[in-house]
């Protein structure tokens, strides 16, 4: 092979914004790593990760916002794999109206979804002109509160995930394998967990990825409806000092990639289920 | 009372009559193809058969119950498709037994029937393999062994072999037919080729536009077909138009030949125009041995078709092709030169009224 023909194999621009890529996330990265580890004057040190560890309400709602997230996952895949299977399977024309719904979010600020959360769930709900109370107010509640914040947070991750989600199903043939099934014996429930989840295990790791990101991060429900999670403690933080808040972002940035593998680790190590290409 | 009854099944998209009255018995064992042309209802018929459709009207039994309005899952019906359909997710093992599993039947008795399985297709050394880690040929027949691993009483095949290379095509039909009349299983193919259907089963179901244009086994479809349309559909065919000058005798003129045909000619009568056909491989020449009908005609072009050689010929005006077997010793006739050509009164088939 001769060095023109080296030259031209050589994916020169593919590189370029690879490395554009790279340095667009990597240097603000960088830049909150080297900001955190200068707490002291001219030295390089951990002294912010050490006084940010040392309050024990950064570990309070760092883990209640990961339980919340888990909590916004799982809850979202039990909604949206099986509208989508069956949007997909039997009701294609809904596709349109559904995308619309699921990008709602972009145009409907967190801060409208919260006071409408808050003006609903914050008295009974009732029926109209019968006195009847179906529902006690969620909001005075702690469980009431974390459910309307999972439900909330499920809005917000739900552009995301349905996308996630329809994407992994346009890969398999959904039809076939779920009739191949169903001449198997299988019920909707067993073709939904062994048939189809694991075809789209990818799919779903990357829509789980991106909702863990947004509901550890997020402010606005958090603090409207009360809820001691790591993004109001983070905002709090923020306010009144200069490095903590740094070491803390970069911390948070490693644990939510720590967590998102761990799911990686135990969903069989492979994104995508072995064979599904 | 057959095994499998299909009982004035219509099916209907709204207006649209996919399926029209269709009856049908399969008896315990027997392999029937679904032959047609795409949108023909074949695999519409298939698919009510499997659960997937659920008739507008008419009934299904199978083993003498009565499963029009049963759900899929509860047919005990085995599905091959063209697609394979194979979990990904799944090792060829798992595939195999997750029918069984289903059922929940005892680990030990899943494994031995996977087993038994495995050894039925010949896959042995595939076991532990992913489906996108076997062929095209490999993963059909993984598909054929997981629908047979659940011991299903009607064993349906959606056009199996289409997405396959001829080659493995031939040798997995064989296969196929082989381990069908092993298992003594009932077993209904749709296919639109025609080999296919006519090489592999008991009896052929042609269809065309959701009706049934005749049921019989391969020799009657190809050697009597009853409709226009099964006798151009299967096979190759010669037909011309031609008047009945005697229809006592059998007698017809084309473009001033006479020719003799065995054809019943009930409710024809003479001068009655009508459409006949002849098989290719039904004609001979002349100088070889002559039969009922001696034709001139003139050579118009040879064509080798490997085993086979396709002599075009001119019959008074109308277009005829023979065919021969193709042999080191064969002597063809000449490009452009007057020969004669012979056939049988049985070869002569009249299919109908000509509208021309």
């Amino acid at each position: 092979m001769n060095l023109f023909s080296r030259i031209r194999k050589f994916p020169f621009w593919s590189w370029v914004w690879l490395i554009v890529g790279a340095l667009y996330f990597l240097i603000p990265l960088y830049a909150t790593l080297r900001h955190s580890l200068r707490m002291e004057r001219d030295v390089i040190g951990f002294k912010a990760y050490v006084r940010a560890f040392e309050d024990p309400a950064f570990f309070e709602t760092f883990l209640l916002s990961n339980l919340l997230a888990v909590a916004t996952i799982i809850a979202s895949v039990i909604l949206i794999v099986p509208t989508a299977y069956w949007i997909r399977l039997r009701v294609p024309e809904a596709r349109r109206i559904t995308e619309f719904i699921t990008l709602l979010p972009f145009v409907v600020p967190a801060i409208i979804l919260v006071f409408g959360l808050i003006r609903i769930y914050s008295s009974p709900i009732g029926v109209p002109f019968t006195g009847i109370e179906l529902l006690q107010p969620l909001t005075t509640t702690k469980l009431g509160t974390y459910a309307l914040i999972v439900a909330g947070y499920m809005v917000l991750g739900m552009p995301y995930m349905y996308r996630s989600v329809d994407t992994g199903m346009r890969t398999v043939d959904i039809r076939t394998l779920t009739e191949a099934a169903q001449s198997l014996g299988a019920n909707w429930f067993t073709i939904i967990a062994q048939v189809i989840l694991p075809n789209i295990r990818s799919a779903l790791l990357s829509g789980a990825l991106l909702t863990f990101a947004i509901v550890v991060g997020e402010v606005t429900l958090a603090s409207f409806l009360g809820v001691d999670a790591f993004g109001p403690y983070l905002f709090l933080i923020g306010q009144h000092r200069a490095y903590e808040p740094a070491a803390l972002s970069f911390v948070t940035f490693l644990l939510t990639w720590f967590a998102m593998g761990l799911i990686q680790l135990s969903t069989g190590g492979q994104g995508q289920a072995a064979g599904a290409h | 009372m057959a095994y499998l009854t299909l009982s004035n099944i219509t099916k209907q998209y709204g207006d649209a009559v996919v399926v029209d009255d269709f009856n049908l018995d399969v008896e315990k064992g027997e392999f029937v193809s679904f032959l047609g042309p795409s949108g023909c209802g074949k695999t519409t018929t298939l698919r009510m058969v499997a659960g997937f459709e659920i008739p507008t009207s008419g009934k299904i039994t199978i083993n003498g119950m009565d499963v029009t309005n049963n759900a899929p899952n509860q047919r005990n019906v085995g599905m091959i498709f063209q697609a394979y359909a194979l979990f990904p997710n799944m090792t060829v093992v798992q595939n195999i037994g997750f029918g069984l599993r289903i059922r929940k039947e005892p680990e030990s008795a899943v494994k031995e029937r996977v087993k038994e399985m495995i050894s039925l297709i010949n896959l042995e050394k595939h076991a532990d393999k992913y489906p996108y880690q076997l062929s095209g040929g490999q993963q059909q027949r993984v598909a054929l062994a997981r629908a047979l691993a659940n011991r299903p009483q009607v064993l349906l095949l959606d056009e199996p072999l289409s997405a396959l290379d001829a080659k493995i095509r031939v040798s997995l039909r064989a296969e196929i037919r082989a381990i069908q009349r092993r298992l003594g299983i009932t077993a209904i193919f749709v296919t639109h080729d025609q080999e296919e259907a006519l090489s592999i089963s008991d009896r052929v179901v042609v269809m065309y536009d959701g009706n049934v244009e005749q049921v019989g086994t391969p020799f009657e479809i190809y050697n009597f077909p009853k409709t226009p349309f099964v006798a151009n559909f299967v096979g190759s065919l010669n037909t011309a138009v031609a008047e009945l000058t005697d229809p006592a005798k059998g007698l017809l003129n084309v473009d001033g030949v006479q020719l003799a045909s065995a054809a019943k000619m009930d409710g024809l009568k003479k001068g009655d125009k009508v459409r006949i056909a002849i098989r290719p491989e039904r004609f001979s020449f002349a100088s070889e041995q002559k039969k009922a009908n001696v034709l001139d005609c003139q050579i118009e072009n040879i064509t080798f078709l490997g085993s086979v050689v396709r002599v075009h010929i001119l019959i008074g005006k109308s277009k005829f092709t023979i065919d021969t077997f193709n042999y080191p010793s064969l002597e063809l006739p000449k490009i452009g030169a007057t020969d004669q050509v012979t056939c049988s009164k049985e070869a002569v088939l009249i299919l109908g009224p000509s509208e021309n």
